[in-house]
């Protein structure tokens, strides 16, 4: 039996994941055990902990502000979500059309992505800065739309959309690229066959590319959901009024009256949602 | 595609295309544009200043003359009495200093990009090690770990923010700057591991397995082959990686916020930057060249790495 | 250099049998061809020597030290892959004095292996360029010159040749006959090319699903294949194989009557037993009867129809039915025959072979070979 060989391959396997996979374990699983602990205690910013049972969750679930941030972020995922997918669909056949300088325009429409949130977060504020931005200037003085110039951002109603519309700018690249790389992987004669079957460019979308990209569009849509639960920044830096789930959560762990024990436990409510949606995008969609 | 397009079609594909670039770079314009203008232009809707003013630029990059420091009577006596030592009279004066005009914006920036790199170097290095044996070796748990890893990075950070504290606070790292900014180095490592892990993996795997077979029979080992043969074969992915690690520590904001809050000067940029927004002398011009000067290593950091950037991050079904 | 010796070795994926119970002695300096279709198992075999792949049961020495637990990098073997396996980031130069330096030979060897190597295979100007840069028999050179240039105990080549087209791959088996000679290597050769096994193999090794057929000389197994498998895989055109009737001391097919007791080799006792055997014919000894020299030991299959003509130079092969079955013969330019011709071919009926229907085995006289 020569099970030496294989003993040193899986000695060193072990030895090379273990820095990795250490850091994971205490960084991400040990502290989601820790989170469900904490979730059971009156917590401090120092660390001192009184045990409080489940009040931190029948005080959560009694506080209308949890409530309405549900209802914010479940705004917030439906726009973000569906605007993202489209327009990520929509760039990407419009992006796998032949044309002239179209790397220039692939690289282009990728920069959202990749810049940095912060940076951004102030060019759309001043785009809309009720006293300087393009926004107010188009709708009011050349549209004459409204004779009032508005401040959308500080209204946290009007503030919900435009924190939408910033997502799906910063977000749709990364959708788009799916899209396309699925796109480039249909085979042309597929097209060829619908086009001599006498479909339109409608019709060859609609019967041949969008099946094509059911799949991937299912997998878009489940990976928006799942990182957009627990998008933080984006929100935050453009309009920190705009409460949604992980701001809320943030407020109640660092900000005013810090009540850490309370943003554990609405952590461990979003986790197990999460869960379930990972668990749905590992068997559903990853198994195609 | 395959036709060739009537100039109709021609005129909507471009004015199509046209407008998709012109929604995702008007941001960048309009902060490019607000930082070279002067205060009075800023109501102007043009892009184009009327005048170029480089004064933000020159106050954020140091190349103003220093201002003298308004210091009030009542405190410059304070100032003057000879029992106060030197420390605390520098605090003082801080306060005037930090409140005032001068920003770090150097000082940030070098934090930032310190950071960055580190978490750069060792998150490409990490993840290279597990890559490697993830993709290539045969060790118990495999598909396990493999499978976790893609668990891992769905996982928000915003779940792991209170845990995560309390860990730090539980083990002391977080009443000093050095173990606060361990304890956010640490962090960056896990938000960047499982996918730099994800994408050389995959980039392993391209490499044919008999480069490392042909290794071991000139003799090297199994770590050898690794090092000598794979490593330098995989040069473009593990550059395009470090450049991932690098912007995601570069941007990061909400983990910033939670550890360096109290250490002013350990502030990476994005959290400067919002301190800048907020303090009372927010100016148009001076936080849009700061938005500027932040953006422009990653933009400098995308256009090198963007090849292989766009191709992994949609095998690895992707954060963000 | 060193001999290698396989004892019992077993192979399983999981649960699948690969390689199964295969013995093989290869003496110091020997040149030893394992050869069989693709899928038989023969890379497997060269890569449990190699120590590429662990082995599931038995023991393999080199030298007389039992290697099993030795990882690769210790066994001082030297390999050339199917796909060459160069490194793509180093010059033809590093790529093959990358093993010598890595075990720790001094710069004046290396400069001189390099130099031979290069030489020999004529690399000389394309030490600076990167594998890339190089056409498929370059590459396969280099793959060459990167084993020789190890002073390795044994050097394992897995079908080194198969990627190039029929003249190179002609020219390069005759380069690796002439080097192997000249550095008298203790070597094993895969490949599922019967010719090259035939034209390199001090002794070639027939495998066939994990098990070893046959083991001898080329002309062993070419004139005394052990079974029906053996003599159909080597040699080209493949043996005919035609099922006789055995009547007394005759072989009976379409009209002919072969006598058996004129077959070489041939035990009567034991063929009584059977009612019928495969009658092999290789198509080298078919003659055109109008040419053969009269002899005893002929036996004349007349009347036979060409359906078709194969001029190949030198030789042509012909086409025609017998016992039913498709049949080859090669003769040589003299012959004229033309499509749809009858003719008459002569077999020396002392090469004649003769196997067992259900077995496939040869029917040999006890006490021969
Ligand atoms: N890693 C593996 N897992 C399962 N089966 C394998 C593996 N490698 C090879 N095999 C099987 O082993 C058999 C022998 O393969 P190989 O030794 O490569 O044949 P060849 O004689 O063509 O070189 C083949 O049927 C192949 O499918
Ligand atoms: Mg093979």
């Amino acid at each position: 039996m020569s099970s030496v060989l294989i003993k040193n391959e899986s000695r060193l396997g072990l030895k090379l994941v273990a820095p990795a996979v250490g850091i994971i374990g205490l960084l991400v699983i040990y502290p989601i055990l820790f989170n469900l602990y904490l979730s059971f205690f009156d917590v401090q910013l120092n660390g001192n902990k009184t045990f409080v049972g489940l009040d931190n969750y029948t005080q959560l679930l009694g506080n209308p502000r949890y409530y309405h941030s549900v209802g914010v972020s479940v705004i917030y995922l439906i726009g973000t979500v569906i605007g993202t997918t489209v327009l990520g669909l929509a760039a990407a056949i419009l992006m796998n059309q032949t044309f002239r300088f179209r790397n220039l325009a692939r690289g282009l429409i990728l920069l959202p992505y990749f810049a940095p949130v912060i940076s951004v977060v102030f060019g759309w504020q001043f785009i809309f800065d009720p006293v300087n931005g393009i926004y107010n200037h188009v709708v009011v003085d050349v549209l004459n739309l409204t004779n009032e110039r508005e401040n959308l951002i500080g209204n946290p109603d009007s503030a919900l959309f435009v924190v939408i519309l910033f997502d799906i700018w910063k977000h749709f690249p990364i959708a788009y690229l799916l899209f396309l790389a699925k796109l480039q992987s249909v085979p042309k004669d597929l097209y060829e066959a619908a086009a001599i079957d006498g479909q339109n460019p409608w019709g060859r979308f609609w019967h041949v590319t969008l099946p094509e990209l059911k799949f991937v569009i299912a997998t878009v849509v489940l990976l928006r959901v799942i990182w957009n639960l627990n998008r933080f920044e984006d929100v935050y830096l453009l309009a920190p009024n705009v409460e949604t789930l992980p701001i809320f959560t943030y407020y109640q762990a660092f900000a005013g009256i810090v009540d850490q024990g309370a943003a554990a436990a609405i952590s461990v409510i979003q986790l197990l949602v999460l869960v379930g949606l990972i668990w749905l995008y590992v068997r559903k969609v990853l198994k195609w | 595609m395959m036709n060739k397009r009537t100039p109709l079609q021609s005129v909507i594909l471009y004015t199509l295309v046209l407008a998709l670039v012109i929604f995702c770079v008007f941001p960048f314009l309009q902060i490019l544009s607000t930082s070279l203008k002067h205060p009075i232009d800023w109501g102007n809707p043009s892009l184009i200043p009327r005048i170029l003013h480089l004064d933000a630029y020159k106050e954020l990059l140091g190349l103003m003359p220093a201002k003298e420091i308004d210091v009030p009577a009542s405190i410059q006596r304070l100032l003057d009495n000879p029992a106060l030592s030197a420390e605390k009279k520098q605090m003082l004066l801080a306060k005037f200093s930090s409140g005032g005009d001068v920003f770090p914006f150097g000082r940030y920036m070098l934090n930032t990009f310190v950071i960055s790199f580190i978490t750069g170097i060792c998150s490409t290095f990490l993840a290279s090690l597990a890559a490697y044996a993830i993709a290539r070796l045969r060790f118990p748990a495999q598909s396990l770990m493999a499978n976790g890893v893609l668990f891992v990075y769905m996982v928000g950070g915003v779940l792991l923010m209170v845990p995560l504290y309390q860990m730090s606070v539980n083990v002391g790292l977080a009443s000093s700057a050095g173990g606060t900014i361990f304890s956010l180095f640490l962090i960056y490592l896990i938000q960047t591991l499982p996918v730099a892990m994800y994408m050389l993996g995959n980039y392993f795997r391209t490499i044919p397995f008999s480069l490392e077979e042909a290794a071991m029979m000139d003799g090297c080992s199994r770590v050898e082959a690794f090092w000598r043969i794979i490593m330098p074969l995989s040069k473009p992915m593990l550059f395009t990686v470090f450049i991932y690690c690098f912007v995601i520590a570069w941007n990061e904001y909400l983990f910033a916020s939670v550890f360096l809050k109290q250490y002013q000067d350990f502030h990476t940029l994005p959290l400067a930057l919002q301190t800048l927004f907020t303090s009372k002398n927010a100016i148009w011009d001076r936080i849009m060249a700061a938005s500027m000067l932040t953006l422009l290593p990653v933009i400098i950091c995308f256009m090198l790495a963007n090849r292989h950037l766009s191709g992994g991050l949609t095998d690895g079904g992707v954060k963000g | 250099m060193s001999s290698v010796i396989l004892r019992n070795v077993n192979k399983s994926y999981g649960n699948l049998p690969i390689v199964k119970n295969l013995n093989l002695d290869v003496k110091d300096g020997e040149f030893v061809v394992l050869v069989g279709p693709s899928g038989c198992g023969k890379s497997t075999t060269l890569r449990m020597v190699a120590g590429l792949e662990d082995i599931t049961q038995g023991d393999i020495q080199i030298g007389n030290k039992t290697i099993n637990d030795l990882p690769p990098h210790k066994r001082n073997i030297a390999m050339v892959f199917q796909n060459y396996a160069l490194y793509p980031h180093m010059s033809v130069r590093e790529n093959i004095v990358f093993g010598l330096k890595k075990s720790g030979a001094d710069a004046d060897t290396i400069k001189n292996k390099l130099a031979d190597v290069s030489e020999m295979l004529k690399l000389n100007e394309y030490l600076d360029r990167k594998p890339a840069d190089l056409s498929g028999g370059q590459r396969q050179r280099v793959a060459m010159g990167r084993a020789l240039a190890r002073d390795a105990d044994v050097y394992l080549f897995d079908e080194p040749l198969s990627n190039l087209d029929a003249k190179l791959r002609h020219h390069m088996r005759t380069e690796i006959a002439r080097i192997q000679h000249q550095y008298n290597m203790t070597a094993i050769y895969v490949t599922h090319d019967q010719i090259e096994a035939m034209t390199l193999g001090d002794r070639v090794v027939v495998m066939r699903d994990g098990i070893v057929e046959q083991v001898g000389t080329p002309m062993d197994i070419y004139l005394q294949p052990t079974n029906t498998f053996v003599a159909t895989f080597i040699g080209s055109p493949a043996m005919n194989l035609i099922e006789a009737k055995i009547e007394g001391e005759e072989l009976v097919f379409d009209n002919y009557r072969l006598p058996a007791t004129k077959i070489a080799n041939v035990d009567m006792h034991s063929l009584r037993a059977h009612d019928s055997v495969l009658v092999g014919i290789r198509p080298d000894f078919f003659e055109d009867s109008t040419l053969s020299s009269p002899s005893d030991n002929l036996f004349e299959f007349n009347n036979i129809e060409v359906n078709l003509v194969e001029n190949l130079g030198f030789d042509k092969e012909i086409l025609f039915k017998l016992g039913g079955e498709d049949a080859k013969a090669r003769l040589d330019l003299r012959s004229h025959v033309k499509r749809q011709e009858h003719i008459s071919l002569s077999v020396d009926l002392n090469r004649v072979l003769l196997f067992d229907t259900s077995t496939q085995g040869m029917l040999l006289n006890a006490g021969e070979v």
